[in-house]
């Protein structure tokens, strides 16, 4: 199961029980438990995609730890972290930003979280690929973003002032483009593929809620 | 909330993530992961700046999960920025840089003991390395993360708002005019 079929909310609340869970049932053989289901998560998203990419966020963890902590503190807060990164690794590389959208718009929440998220995901790449090509164009006119600390800093700043300036010049660009497609808080909008949410799911939604809240009873009796 | 801030947060959001281009081109020890959350702050006020900061935690997140426990910083830095901007501390580096330095005593104080109790102090490699010399030269446990924490958000925050000062000067009076916050923050109305 690669949870691609999943609802958003479902892999949502997956995501976020995980590491809940991770935190509040006792070290080490709760964090061992959450990391394995997390590494296990995401593996199933392929070893590209998914576990590699979570072994080698969690792994300089490991190390520092090592340096700052003794062994059963480095186990016990590195389990809790692979947990969190593991499972939010299989997330990002599971949940796709305009099904959430869809999910929220069917559910009759406000679309304007949904919309802030997934425009900011979508912006990102932009912005990135703008401010590499601000670097090689700012190179080409002979800036040199090495030497002493003043020179740097008068570097960045030729960097990010027209990356920063250009963003900001496309705000109206989009402003009018969320008007024109009837962006106003209150309106309520017609889900296009709303994704399908079964009963199981809903209760499988609520029993990990409960699960995280009795075991945080459990803990702290 | 107009359309246009609406609009402005998540390309403020993104300005904050899209910032490691330019701070990997100069090799500084800067994150700049505040910019989009200051800046938004300082054109539109704090409900728009937390909004930003949070949406960056989260898109964030995606990338490093370690980054949401952190998102009650940006929550932070918004509203001293908001404080910053109603008492015109945008209007020079003079004023700008010192306000700065003051957020990086407060978001150090601040995700100290995030970063202590959820991840023993290792959130990034440079904290970790800077969180050691600090154990190494003979500081408590908790003294030597807010050591750690301290060197890397210090010199950050007074760059960023330096940056932002910057931004909000550069920026047409036309273009600043449209948002509500970005004259009173430099000083002209």
């Amino acid at each position: 199961m690669t949870g691609r079929r999943l609802h958003p909310f479902t892999l949502l609340a997956i995501a976020g029980a995980l590491p809940a869970l991770a935190w509040i049932l006792p070290a080490p053989s709760g964090g061992t438990v959450t990391a394995a289901i997390g590494l296990t998560l995401a593996a199933s998203r392929g070893l590209r995609r998914g576990l590699w990419p979570a072994v080698l966020t969690a792994a300089p963890f490991w190390v520092f730890l090592r340096l700052l902590h003794d062994v059963p503190t480095t186990i016990a807060i590195g389990l809790r972290i692979t947990t969190m990164v593991a499972s939010f690794v299989w997330l990002a590389a599971t949940l796709a930003p305009d099904r959430l959208v869809e999910a929220t718009v069917a559910r009759g929440w406000s679309v304007t979280a949904a919309y802030l998220f997934a425009a900011t995901i979508t912006a990102v790449p932009t912005l990135r690929g703008r401010a590499r090509r601000i670097v090689e164009a700012q190179r080409c006119r002979g800036l040199s973003p090495r030497g002493s600390l003043g020179n740097r800093l008068r570097a960045l700043r030729a960097l990010a002032l027209p990356l920063v300036l250009s963003a900001l010049h496309d705000v109206d660009e989009r402003a009018l483009a969320l008007e024109t497609r009837g962006m106003v808080s209150g309106a309520r909008r017609t889900p296009l593929a709303p994704p399908a949410d079964s009963a199981v799911e809903r209760a499988a939604r609520w029993a990990l809620l409960a699960a995280c809240v009795a075991a945080l009873i459990w803990r702290l009796k | 909330m107009s359309i246009r801030l609406l609009a402005l947060i998540p390309v403020a959001a993104a300005i904050s993530l899209a910032l490691s281009a330019a701070v990997d081109a100069v090799a500084l020890p800067l994150f700049l992961d505040t910019t989009g959350t200051i800046l938004a702050t300082a054109l539109a006020g704090p409900g728009v700046g937390i909004a930003t900061g949070v949406v960056t935690s989260a898109v964030n997140t995606l990338r490093n999960p370690t980054f949401w426990p952190f998102v009650v910083v940006q929550i932070i830095v918004a509203l001293y920025a908001w404080a910053a901007a109603r008492a015109g501390l945008f209007r020079s580096f003079r004023t700008a840089v010192p306000a700065g330095l003051g957020l990086g005593v407060i978001a150090s104080v601040t995700s100290t003991p995030i970063s202590y109790l959820v991840f023993g102090c290792t959130t990034t490699g440079g904290i970790a390395l800077t969180t050691a010399l600090g154990k190494a030269l003979g500081l408590s446990p908790l003294g030597a993360c807010f050591f750690g924490s301290f060197v890397s958000d210090f010199g950050d925050k007074a760059v960023t708002f330096a940056l932002v000062t910057s931004v909000l000067h550069a920026l047409p009076r036309r273009t600043a005019a449209r948002f509500p916050w970005a004259l009173r923050a430099i000083g002209a109305a």
